[in-house]
């Protein structure tokens, strides 16, 4: 919003600026998309659209396989992550001690991708013998390989990833949820569940499809962690990385790569126009529809 | 549990007890924002828990819904302990300072909540809202949504949502603080009508005097985390027992002295500058002892002639400061020879005032409006 007195050139200035920034950034992105489409690939004189790089990379089994097995991973960190920044989230507005609970639980984001990753393999490798000590003492092999390389370490993995922002994205839309509204609700006779349920999730529901789509789009794009921990299988990203490492970027890769960024600004452009239109339409209705605040 | 004897017990209670409790206590930290109340309310009472902000009325309030379980003591409700029942196993329901309505449904869903989850059949539902509605004055209001109310309606739906649950004691948590004056008070009758109507127990917090005395069946004043003193509106508005009460209800002029004499029914202080004579009310004070003595500012006339000594009035020699205009009257701004304020209210009579800044004056007041304040 401008301010009455602000100079107009101002204002622009900084709408310039905004978009400038945003528009370096996503240069790149946008550029690798735009080669993603051409029928000859990178640094050809020629431009011609196809979507035949796409067809290749949807019609290669590894590829696809790795799609799957990324697809499982998203859904397993959503299904995890999610509830636990959630409640995460919960406990942040009762504690009193709010600075030192947002340290904690944004502090994985400042371990750097593959410390974290060599850290956990080191870690899931002792706890392994730990379980196998276990397993010996009592005599049986139960506890044999639990954390043995593959899907559950890459989960945990991701679930420590992604957790600090599926907590912020979702205490960013409960920051407006007042809680005498569950007050309230116990007041009526509802149980905590109930007063969850039925009146705080209604209106912090936006801020958890949110953080699910994030933490989706997270797993998609997350290469180191799932490198080091994933054992047998490959996701995606790593596959990606791969390629480029081997035989350097190629027609699939570039497929690859706009797959990746097409789906997440697809998913994060629908969320943020929807959130928009929402909240334009509510202040419309506000403004049609109130009467002053003060009066009877 | 040993109990603490209240200063303040209500002793007069003789009908149902709606909700008791004794020596509750909570801490947030190092603050004790409830300390050792025990408050005694009856059925069909409308109780206002009335103080300072910060004082632990709420907190008390709170207690006694179950949205904070105590550190000590015990809340009875209708002799029943529920010290470690949460909210929706207590038979309270509770309206909140800012209106809390769940935004995302309508006023008829808002109403029908508590109703719902006890699974009311639906036609008996529609009936009971459509009732309470009626009560509160929102007939046809069904489905407007929250926001597109005012704040008068908005804590009308609330206390449908409250109603409706037919509990039998309502809490009400500084209900009309966000609402202008002139609705306030309209609201404050509107509450006070509804509640004889309904008949069952409200008690209401607000740091609202002129709220407080308009609404209440009685009063408990609450500050610092403690009971103050509790009565009816008029005994806590024309004779309060503490200091404390004496200072923040009504405009009440308090002078420091000690007792240089007993007589009967009479206390002879003196303030330094002068001696006044106050009742002893039921105070048992000590000669030699420090008190306090209140003069209400309405009870005050100023004259510039030096009154008759007599027992039946007390004058003090002052030094006029200024007048404000107030609309019914206007208030004397007075200085004592001890350099402390004084202030003296006159209702408008038409006629100019005789006196200026630096005149002296005298204050002069029946001696049976004085109080007497050992603590």
């Amino acid at each position: 919003m401008q301010d009455d007195y602000g100079s107009i050139w101002s204002y622009r200035a900084k709408w310039a600026y905004l978009l400038a920034l945003v528009g370096v950034l996503l240069a790149p992105v946008f550029y690798v998309i735009y080669i993603s489409f051409n029928e000859y690939g990178f640094a050809a004189r020629i431009y011609e659209f196809t979507l035949e790089w796409y067809v290749v990379v949807l019609g290669d089994k590894i590829l696809v396989a790795s799609l799957e097995w990324t697809g499982y991973l998203a859904l397993a960190s959503v299904l995890s992550s999610v509830p636990m920044g959630l409640l995460a989230a919960k406990f942040y507005k009762r504690t009193r001690h709010k600075v030192a609970f947002v340290t904690l639980m944004l502090l994985p984001l400042f371990v750097p991708a593959d410390i974290m990753a060599s850290s956990l393999l080191v870690y899931f490798k002792n706890l392994n013998r730990v379980f196998e000590g276990l397993s010996d003492a009592l005599g049986s092999e139960l506890f044999y390989g639990w954390f043995d390389l593959g899907f559950l370490t890459a989960w945990i993995g991701q679930v420590l990833y992604t957790v600090p922002y599926a907590f912020v994205v979702i205490l960013i839309t409960m920051s407006r949820y007042r809680d005498q509204q569950t007050e309230a609700a116990r007041g009526c006779g509802a149980s905590a569940w109930q007063a969850f349920w039925q009146v705080e999730f209604p209106q912090i529901w936006v801020g958890v499809a949110s953080s699910c789509a994030f933490v989706a789009i997270l797993s998609f794009n997350e290469a180191p962690r799932t490198a080091l921990l994933k054992g047998g299988f490959d996701t995606f990203a790593n596959v990606l990385v791969a390629q480029m490492l081997n035989i350097g970027m190629s027609e699939e890769s570039y497929a690859m790569a706009g797959i990746m960024s097409i789906l997440s600004i697809a998913i994060i452009g629908s969320i943020l126009i929807y959130s928009m239109a929402r909240s334009e339409r509510l202040e419309r209705e506000r403004r049609v529809k109130a009467q002053p605040l003060m009066s009877q | 549990m040993a109990m603490k004897k209240s200063d303040t017990a209500a002793e007069d209670i003789t009908g149902d007890l709606a909700v008791e409790t004794f020596g509750v206590s909570k801490s947030y930290g190092q603050v004790r924002a409830v300390d050792e109340i025990s408050v005694k309310v009856e059925s069909g009472q409308y109780f206002v828990l009335l103080g300072p902000s910060g004082g632990g009325k709420t907190t008390l309030l709170r207690l006694i819904g179950g949205f904070v379980r105590p550190d000590a003591g015990r809340v009875l409700l209708h002799g029943q302990d529920v010290s470690n029942l949460p909210p929706n196993k207590r038979s309270t329901s509770m309206v909140f300072q800012s209106y809390a309505l769940f935004p995302h449904m309508s006023v008829e869903k808002n109403v029908s909540y508590g109703l719902k989850l006890l699974k009311l059949p639906a036609p008996e539902i529609a009936e009971k809202v459509a009732s309470i509605l009626e009560l509160v004055g929102l007939k046809g209001y069904n489905g407007r949504m929250p926001h597109e109310l005012s704040g008068g309606q908005q804590q009308r739906v609330q206390l449908a949502r409250s109603l409706v649950l037919e509990s039998d004691i309502l809490l009400l948590d500084e209900p009309l603080a966000s609402l202008d004056a002139n609705l306030r008070k309209d609201m404050c009758h509107e509450l006070k009508r509804i509640q004889e109507q309904v008949g069952i127990t409200f008690i209401h917090v607000t740091h609202n005097q002129e709220e407080a005395l308009t609404i209440a069946d009685r009063i408990a004043i609450i500050a610092d985390g403690k009971m103050i003193e509790e009565g009816v509106p008029k005994e806590i508005y024309e004779r309060p027992r503490k200091k404390f009460t004496a200072d923040f209800i009504g405009q009440n002029n308090l002078i420091d002295g000690k007792i240089i004499g007993i007589d009967g029914n009479h206390v002879t202080i003196d303030l330094g500058f002068a001696t006044v004579t106050v009742p002893r009310s039921e105070q048992s004070p000590d000669k030699g002892a420090e008190v306090t003595v209140s003069v209400p500012a309405e009870m005050i006339e100023i004259t510039k002639e030096a009154p008759q000594d007599n027992e039946v009035s007390q004058f003090l020699q002052v030094v006029y400061e200024k007048e404000t205009y107030l609309g019914f009257g206007s208030q004397h701004q007075i200085l004592l020879p001890d350099g402390n304020g004084f202030v003296a209210m006159t209702k408008s009579s038409g006629e100019p005032f005789r006196l200026t800044h630096g005149d002296i004056a005298y204050v002069v007041w029946p001696t049976a409006a004085a109080r007497l304040h050992t603590s």
